[in-house]
């Protein structure tokens, strides 16, 4: 996004830990990881669009064992059923019973690898997970557990035989971002690391799954006040009325940004939002949400040069209107 | 991010930009009766501000053009037509007449014959070019911010008008330099705040108080120090007649320069003067006289004439002189005084004040030897009081020196206002004589100015003060001359309303005969210069040829020949008595024209003529008022005050914080932690370092911190986010971080 920004330290002692912990695994991706808890603590999904082996399965693992959580992996093909996500029910013959045998999204940590490979049916399914936290198989809703947590990922760079995810269903993902590649010291150390046995192996879990739904309760707690969230609106609107944008920012966008700003403002240890949560996670939130217009994509005007203009443009509310 | 940039139009510095236009419009119509024919300006003003409010609130065309065409229609109706014009039968004839109007002057322009267009159609195209011009302006101030070209066209147009025309432009001078200072710093206002809006700085335009406050002081220290700091007379000759000459505009037969000085024929009057140096005469008397030469009492039309006939019928009295001037009604007191005649000067005639009653010669002739009074006879024109002497042989003289018996006159105020209009017949058959060919509107406007003055001294009096009332400019140089077929009044009070002494008394006795009033035009001498006390308590005064003057003396039966001075800038000399129990209802001609502030100033090379009026005169008394003005007292008050001005403007910001920074000192409560947090950010945007638009506050903390090399700002930072976002109540966050607070403020001193 901006580059390298000065970030205010996550000052949770637990969310630290956990960081500390994934961090033993992944190097030098705590942004991405510190986003990742955010979407955790906040109950939504992230969508991460880069190339393959960029440690994308490592980190979410990584986050996985620290929680101690149930982590699956669906690699989605073109020719996966919605029943290979959901789960099926198969005909016992030694009880004449149907059996319900649960797919891979009936866990607390869901990697959906290169999730635009799908037909749209498959990648329905999954999304209805998502959105509802439940999943419906032969007339039967069954909830998902709790907490859950899906990891889409896109590949940028392949676009053969795929199928682009729709903008009603990106509007579900709370984030979206991407890994990159490693700084070179960076890189040395992964090489170090992997040298001798993968240490995701050793990886000892520090945040029951119990505290971790006990935060997010938490979370909802944290205060957006009314400056905040007219900041929020502000900013939301100016995507609608920008001119290079043909679709803005829905309210499910605006509603995303405050979650998120309440997770960040909670891992700050800090009991109310300030703009400047919003200010440094409207990026992510915001960018797979906006459609360019057709000039805007000729003159080379990206989702993320917007959102950076309009970011410099919005008034920050800062109590001072009146005096000036 | 044009969307979110949309200029608001309406913000309140917009509306007042556009009235400072309206207003500089305003200031290009307001000359426009003084210059040509058109009357009813206020129709045009009002239609201007009409049609600048119908742009400004951006109707759509539709509506906009019919209410502009209705708008001069009514206009149309108002200067043209008579009757109601909201009648169907006042609107219809007026439509009527409008499109026969349209059709014939159509037709004349695509023939092009553009000087046969209609008053009517001329008005009508006058109407939609001010509707253009405000349509223009709304475009070039609102929308392209620029206003100058526009303000330097105003002030040429006034210049020019002031300098060639009978507008008085020092006013609107004035004017157009406030609006124009006001105009141009708003729109500046405007640009600064577009740029700080495209670094992302300000949320819309308004009008700062600090920007308002500070315009306020400069255009008015500029105004007042403009109006107080002397004003050299130009370096360099007065281009303006060459260039008049060279144009051509000098209308009326060409510029013509005749002799200052107390010439001998007036038949022909008009024309500037030409400057005549040295002195006429000495003469010791015991205060300000004019000195009268003669009176002529046929006007031609052109000038002035005595009856030659009159003039062969001389009276003889010997030495003694009986020319009576005054009734019973005048007290008169006898007076004495000694001239003496310069050597250059040539007078056949002799000057007297009041009433001559004796002249003793005392001079010596060319061979040295006093001429013996019996061999010298005096003739008085008992008509014009003109004296001459004549030696035994018929032969006259110039008397070098003479020693004058004279009675001069104290006229009670109550006897002028009540004396009777029962004028002898001798009187009318001479003094009210008028040429056939005197135009009717000069009897016209006598009229006028008389009209609610019941006796005969309240009329002169009005005819008097008429000319200073209405804007006469006293002027020697390029005075018009008419042509045969032209009045000399006429001209005067109609077309260049500017001249001198002539000027002003032929008009009002012509003016004042028109009424029935018997008058006569005198010439002689203004009192001159005191050069000298002399011992016998009277003063030396000095009279010089460019002391010449000439005025009125209007014939009351019971006191009879009383002298007004209707010359701008002059003073009559003349004693007035009023009764006791005086009413001050009533103007004095004594005084009027020494009160009269707008007197012009002497000036280059006509201020010794001007010195006609005296020394103790108007002119001068008028002349000390205006140069109190320019006293060193007030320089030396006013440059202090300008370099504080200066000062103040420059420290304004310190001054502000010192201010704040005691303020919030003192009053210590937590309750003021926001407010003082906030006026902290405003002062800081003052010093130079404002908050980006899209700047939060912990980022703008960040970079306040690395400019001052301080924590202090991001401290206080975290906790007004506690109050601010968090929406908790301010308990002791202000004695918390008030030491912060002002450790900033003295930064920003430092």
């Amino acid at each position: 996004m901006r580059g390298k920004k000065e970030q205010p330290a996550v000052k949770q002692p637990l969310i630290y830990e956990l960081i500390e912990n994934v961090e033993k695994v992944v190097v030098g991706k705590r942004r991405e990881i510190e986003l990742s808890l955010i979407a955790i603590l906040s109950g939504g999904h992230v969508l991460l669009e880069d190339v393959p082996g960029v440690g994308k399965t490592m980190m979410v693992r990584a986050i996985a064992r620290s929680l101690g959580a149930d982590f699956k992996r669906i690699q989605f093909t073109p020719d996966l059923l919605p029943s290979d996500v959901t789960g099926v029910s198969v005909f016992n013959q030694k009880t004449m019973e149907f059996h319900f045998r649960p797919g891979p999204v009936m866990a607390n940590i869901v990697l959906a690898d290169e999730i635009n490979r799908t037909s749209p049916k498959t990648q329905a399914a999954l999304l209805e997970a998502l959105e509802e936290g439940s999943v419906t198989t032969d007339g039967e809703t069954r909830q998902l557990q709790k907490p859950f947590f899906v990891m889409a990922t896109q590949n940028p760079i392949e676009y053969g035989g795929t199928y682009p995810l729709p903008e009603a269903q990106l509007d579900r993902f709370l984030f979206k971002f991407r890994i990159g590649y490693p700084t070179k010291t960076e890189e040395m150390e992964v090489l170090n690391r992997a040298e001798k046995e993968p240490p995701i192996d050793s990886l000892q879990p520090v945040l029951a799954l119990e505290k971790l739904l006990k935060m997010q309760t938490d979370v909802k707690n944290v205060f957006a006040g009314r400056q905040v969230k007219e900041y929020i609106i502000s900013i939301v609107n100016a995507t609608r009325q920008h001119h290079a944008v043909y679709l803005g920012a829905s309210p499910r966008a605006s509603i995303a940004l405050m979650k998120a700003g309440q997770a960040y403002a909670f891992m700050q240890e800090r009991d109310y939002v300030i703009p400047d949560d919003i200010k440094y996670l409207a990026p992510f939130v915001l960018q797979h949400r906006l459609m360019l217009n057709s000039d805007a994509k000729l003159s080379d005007l990206t989702t993320e040069r917007i959102i950076r203009d309009i970011l410099e443009q919005v008034h920050v509310p800062a109590g001072n209107e009146q005096a000036q | 991010m044009k969307h979110f940039q949309l200029k608001s139009m309406a913000s309140i510095t917009h509306l007042l930009i556009y009235i400072l236009a309206f207003l500089l419009i305003w200031e290009w119509l307001r000359p426009v009766p003084a210059v040509t024919n058109t009357g009813q300006i206020e129709i045009f003003v009002w239609f201007t501000l009409a049609s600048a409010a119908l742009i400004y609130l951006r109707f759509p065309f539709y509506i906009t053009m019919p209410a502009l065409f209705a708008g001069s229609l009514y206009g149309l109706h108002l200067i043209f037509m008579e009757g109601p014009f909201f009648s169907g039968e006042g609107a219809g004839t007026l439509l009527r007449t409008f499109a026969a109007e349209f059709t014939v002057n159509t037709g004349m322009i695509f023939d092009g014959n553009f000087a046969a267009l209609t008053d009517f159609f001329r008005t009508f195209l006058l109407f939609t070019l001010l509707a253009l011009v405000c349509y223009l302006l709304y475009y070039w101030v609102l929308y392209t911010r620029r206003v100058f070209f526009f303000l330097i066209c105003t002030v040429a147009y006034i210049t020019i008008l002031d300098t060639f025309t009978v507008v008085d432009a020092s006013q609107a001078v004035i004017r157009i330099v406030i609006i124009g200072f006001f105009i141009l710093a708003l729109l500046h206002m405007l640009n600064v705040q577009d740029e700080e809006r495209a670094i992302g700085r300000r949320p819309g335009s308004f009008i700062s108080p600090a920007w308002m406050y500070t315009l306020v002081t400069m255009a008015g220290a500029a105004v007042v120090a403009g109006i107080l700091l002397p004003k050299p007379e130009p370096q360099w000759e007065d281009p303006v007649p060459f260039m008049r000459e060279f144009a051509g505009i000098e209308g009326s037969g060409g510029a013509r320069a005749s002799r200052i000085g107390y010439g001998v024929n007036d038949e022909r009057l008009g024309g500037g003067f030409e400057k005549e140096e040295g002195t006429a005469f000495l003469a010791a008397a015991d205060g300000e006289k004019y000195w009268r030469g003669e009176s002529k009492d046929i006007y031609t039309g052109h000038g002035w004439t005595s009856d030659p006939t009159y003039v062969e019928s001389e009276q003889i009295f010997g030495s003694g002189i009986d020319y009576r001037m005054f009734e019973e009604g005048a007290e008169l007191e006898e007076g004495e005084t000694s001239i003496e005649m310069d050597e250059a000067a040539d007078f056949e005639l002799i000057f007297y004040p009041g009433q001559p009653v004796n002249v003793q010669n005392t001079a010596a002739d060319s061979g040295g030897n006093t001429i013996s009074e019996n061999e010298i006879q005096y003739y008085t024109d008992a008509q014009g009081g003109r004296i001459q002497a004549e030696s035994g042989n018929a032969q006259s003289v110039r008397l070098d020196s003479y020693d004058l018996t004279y009675e001069e006159p104290v006229f009670p105020m109550e006897e002028l206002r009540n004396s009777s209009e029962e004028d002898p017949e001798d009187i009318q058959e001479y003094y009210l004589q008028l040429p056939e060919e005197l135009p009717e509107r000069v009897t016209l406007l006598a009229e006028e100015i008389a009209e609610d003055h019941e006796s005969r001294y309240e009329t002169a009096a009005a005819v008097e003060n008429y000319f200073s009332e209405n804007d006469f400019e006293y002027e020697t140089e390029n005075v018009a001359v008419p042509d045969d077929g032209e009045d000399y009044v006429d001209q005067f009070l109609f077309e260049t309303q500017e001249g001198y002494c002539d000027n002003f008394s032929t008009s009002m006795v012509v003016m004042l005969r028109a009424l029935d009033i018997p008058a006569r035009w005198v010439k002689g001498f203004t009192a001159g210069e005191e050069i000298e006390e002399l011992e016998d308590g009277r003063n030396l005064y000095e009279i010089a040829n460019a002391n010449a003057h000439s005025w009125v003396e209007v014939y009351f039966p019971e006191v009879g020949w009383v002298p007004f001075e209707p010359t701008r800038g002059f003073t009559n000399y003349a004693d007035f008595e009023e009764p006791e129990s005086s009413d001050p209802g009533i103007d004095l001609g004594e005084d009027t024209s020494g009160e009269d502030p707008n007197i012009p100033e002497p000036e280059g090379g006509v201020d010794d003529l001007l010195e006609e009026g005296g020394e103790q005169g108007g002119t001068d008394e008028d002349g000390d008022e205006g140069s109190a003005v320019f006293t060193l007292k007030n320089l030396l008050i006013s440059i202090p005050l300008v370099i504080g001005v200066m000062i103040l403007y420059q420290k304004q910001n310190r001054l502000q914080n010192k201010f704040f920074f005691y303020r919030y000192r003192l009053s210590g409560k937590s309750a003021s932690f926001s407010a003082a947090y906030q006026r902290l950010l405003w002062m800081l945007a003052n010093e130079g370092i404002p908050r980006a638009e899209g700047e939060t506050l912990r980022e703008y903390s960040r970079r306040v911190d690395l400019a001052l090399s301080s924590q202090a700002m991001t401290k206080l930072t975290s906790s007004y986010e506690k109050v601010y976002y968090g929406g908790r109540t301010p308990a002791d966050e202000w004695e918390k971080r008030k030491k912060d607070w002002e450790e900033i403020v003295r930064l920003l001193q430092a």
